[in-house]
């Protein structure tokens, strides 16, 4: 079989997570990795068997059997990044969010459009078991027509020091584009909706000083009627306990899956924590969904839904900054 | 004991309030006794259709009549507020039917958010909805809108400064802004049809408290069982009912000139009902003016 030889872009935190799903794949295989930093870069493709690794984007682009990128690094230069995969001719998938304005969405958007090559954006959500089961709940119609998506995802601090990129609002786009995204694409895929408008609240809760909004509330309202109440928290105390709850309210009937709709409790002399189910591996059903669609299949997260995600994104932060409803127009 | 009269088999649409839950609860009560002329009444329970309910507690407190009124208490902020001057003036006791802040979970939650156990609170999410029954003509905010907004106030202890709404009238989402920063929503309404679920019983009832040093989780339909069997799979609850805790209200205040529950708690909801159906037709968030 031809495999599909993939260079990592980034050697941070997520980058394992790719890792392993191209490791469980047989139609996939990790050519090599790049960072800007040449510690990490080495560093990873030593754990990965002594990998090729490079600092230069366009040195490991060039590297014989290189036909795909999976991009791991920070927000802001997932354009930048991407528009030279888009011109080297190989396939993208982009760590979420797609951009960090809308106006860098488009163009990614167009410069593969353009090439005829495969960019999808890591919407991990939609292949994670929770997330699919919603779907096939709701488009087997034992819910009826859908209402309303009440989506929580709550947990603590997860973050680094001051320094983390994170944190910056010009590297990671503001909290809405870098998390609020996740919700945001998902309640729309759920509801199968065109949105109208968007109201959001946002607090800096762990610290006054914050630069982001640590905990979001966006609710956005569809041009059926249909609502969405997205929750995306960092702030909730204490941080062991990560909180996860649905709602989905239809014409005809309800989909609910609570805290404890996944996890096991563990309380014990350390504290609450919740203890996630083992199931199937998103990381993994996404990066299949990528291959499926670089032959031929119809992508799984098309990219008018990424542009569409940084645009809610962005909506979120004009409705914060402005405290006023915003018509969005993807 | 105390005589209790039943006036009025009305509501908003359909309702019967008075038979399915007023009278039942008054009859199993304690200190009340059911008379059948009103004018052998110390206390008038009220459930005259919402058009005519404010002019037939006018006509109670006037006559020196304590009052236990369906809800909403008025059709408008005006008319509860001159219920609320006129309840003063003749000194006597008008309890709204605010019971749902009485279960026993919520008076826990209540203890215990206003004693510091989740630090100060910043934000509360609210789910409360029904599932089948007759729907409200006018829509559901109106119907039932101003139960969950009463439990905020009480958890919080905090005024309402500024609502938007989205949604239906049927299915509605109120984003609540209240002083020092701390936000609220209340997604309220009714759903389908729910198997198990009684025409009209709450199918989700649920607050999230989040606060500096902890969330509190409430599930307001609890306390209750969880009974599974071949014909009946649902929950039973456990504790005293709220009604019957909104008669222990009236009974109190009656003794003590004072009740927990008054015309300004129907005010303050109601002016957060007419703000978000304000925000609803204009699309913008609305002041209250509070
Ligand atoms: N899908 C998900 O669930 C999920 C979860 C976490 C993070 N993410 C996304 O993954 C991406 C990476 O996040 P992370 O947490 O792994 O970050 P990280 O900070 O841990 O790692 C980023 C890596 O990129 C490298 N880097 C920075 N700029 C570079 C450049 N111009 N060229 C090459 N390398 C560069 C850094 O040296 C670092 O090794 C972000 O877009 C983030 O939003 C997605």
């Amino acid at each position: 079989m031809d495999r599909t030889g993939i260079v990592l872009v980034g050697a941070g935190f997520i980058a394992d997570a790719h890792c392993g799903a191209i490791d469980a794949d047989p139609r996939a295989e990790l050519v090599g990795i790049v960072d800007a930093d040449p510690g990490r870069a080495a560093a990873f493709a030593r754990k990965q068997g002594g990998i090729r690794y490079e600092t230069d984007l366009d040195t490991a682009l060039a590297w014989p059997g290189a036909d795909a990128v999976i991009l791991c690094t920070p927000n802001d230069t997932h354009a930048p990044i991407g528009l030279r995969v888009a011109a080297a001719g190989k396939h993208l998938l982009v760590e979420k969010p797609l951009a960090t304005t809308l106006t860098d969405a488009r163009a990614l958007a167009e410069a593969f459009e353009a090439t005829g090559r495969v960019l999808v954006a890591a919407h991990t959500h939609r292949f994670y078991d929770y997330g699919r089961a919603v779907k096939q709940t709701i488009d087997s119609g034992a819910i009826g027509r859908p209402q309303l998506v009440r989506l929580a995802i709550l947990g603590g601090w997860i973050w680094p020091d001051w320094s983390a990129w994170v944190g910056d609002p010009v590297r990671s786009g503001g909290h809405a584009l870098h998390n609020g995204v996740h919700l945001l694409d998902l309640a729309t895929w759920w509801l199968g909706g065109e949105p109208t408008a968007i109201f959001a609240r946002g607090r800096k809760q762990t610290a006054a000083e914050l630069r982001i909004y640590d905990y979001l509330e966006m609710v956005v309202t569809y041009a059926d009627g249909a609502t969405a109440v997205c929750e995306m928290s960092r702030a909730h105390r204490p941080g062991s306990l990560a909180q996860r709850e649905l709602l989905v309210a239809g014409t005809a009937g309800i989909v609910e899956q609570g805290w404890d709709g996944e996890s096991a409790l563990v309380f014990g002399e350390a504290g609450t924590a919740t203890l996630p189910a083992a199931g199937g591996n998103g990381f993994a059903a996404q990066l299949g969904a990528w291959l499926d669609a670089i032959g031929g299949a119809p992508p799984a997260m098309p990219v008018a839904d990424a542009v569409r995600a940084v645009a809610l994104g962005v909506a979120v932060e004009e409705s914060i900054a402005t405290g006023r409803p915003v018509a969005v127009t993807a | 004991m105390t005589r209790v009269a039943l006036v009025g088999n009305g509501g908003i649409g359909t309702q019967d309030h008075q038979t399915a839950m007023y009278e039942p609860a008054f009859r199993r009560h304690p200190a009340f006794e059911i008379v059948d002329n009103p004018d052998d009444a110390e206390v008038w329970s009220i459930a005259a259709p919402l058009a005519e309910r404010g002019k037939t507690i006018a006509e109670a407190i006037r006559s020196g009549r304590h009052v236990l009124a369906d809800k909403p208490l008025a059709a408008t902020v005006a008319e509860a507020q001159e219920i609320e001057r006129l309840a003063a003036e003749h000194g006597v006791v008008v309890v709204p039917a605010h019971h749902q802040r009485l279960g026993g979970a919520l008076r826990s939650a209540i203890a215990a958010v206003r004693g510091g156990r989740v630090g100060l609170p910043w934000n509360v999410q609210c789910d409360f909805l029904v599932a089948g029954g007759d729907p409200a003509p006018g829509g559901e905010l109106v119907n039932f809108g101003l139960y969950p907004v009463d439990v905020l106030h009480a958890l919080l202890g905090l005024e309402v400064r500024r609502v938007h709404a989205t949604g239906s009238p049927a299915l509605v989402t109120l984003l609540l802004d209240h002083d020092h920063g701390v936000t609220s929503t209340v997604v309220c309404g009714r759903l389908p049809v729910l198997r198990d679920v009684p025409p009209g019983g709450p199918a989700v009832h649920r607050y999230r408290i989040s606060g500096s040093h902890g969330v509190l989780a409430v599930d307001a339909t609890k306390p209750a069982l969880s009974v599974r069997g071949t014909s009946f799979t649902g929950p039973v609850w456990t504790g005293p009912g709220t009604v019957d805790a909104l008669l222990d209200v009236l009974a109190a205040g009656i003794a003590t000139g004072r009740a927990a529950v008054g015309p300004s708690d129907a005010v303050r909801a109601q002016r957060v009902i007419e703000a978000a159906q304000r925000s609803m037709e204009t699309g913008q968030p609305v002041e209250t003016g509070e």
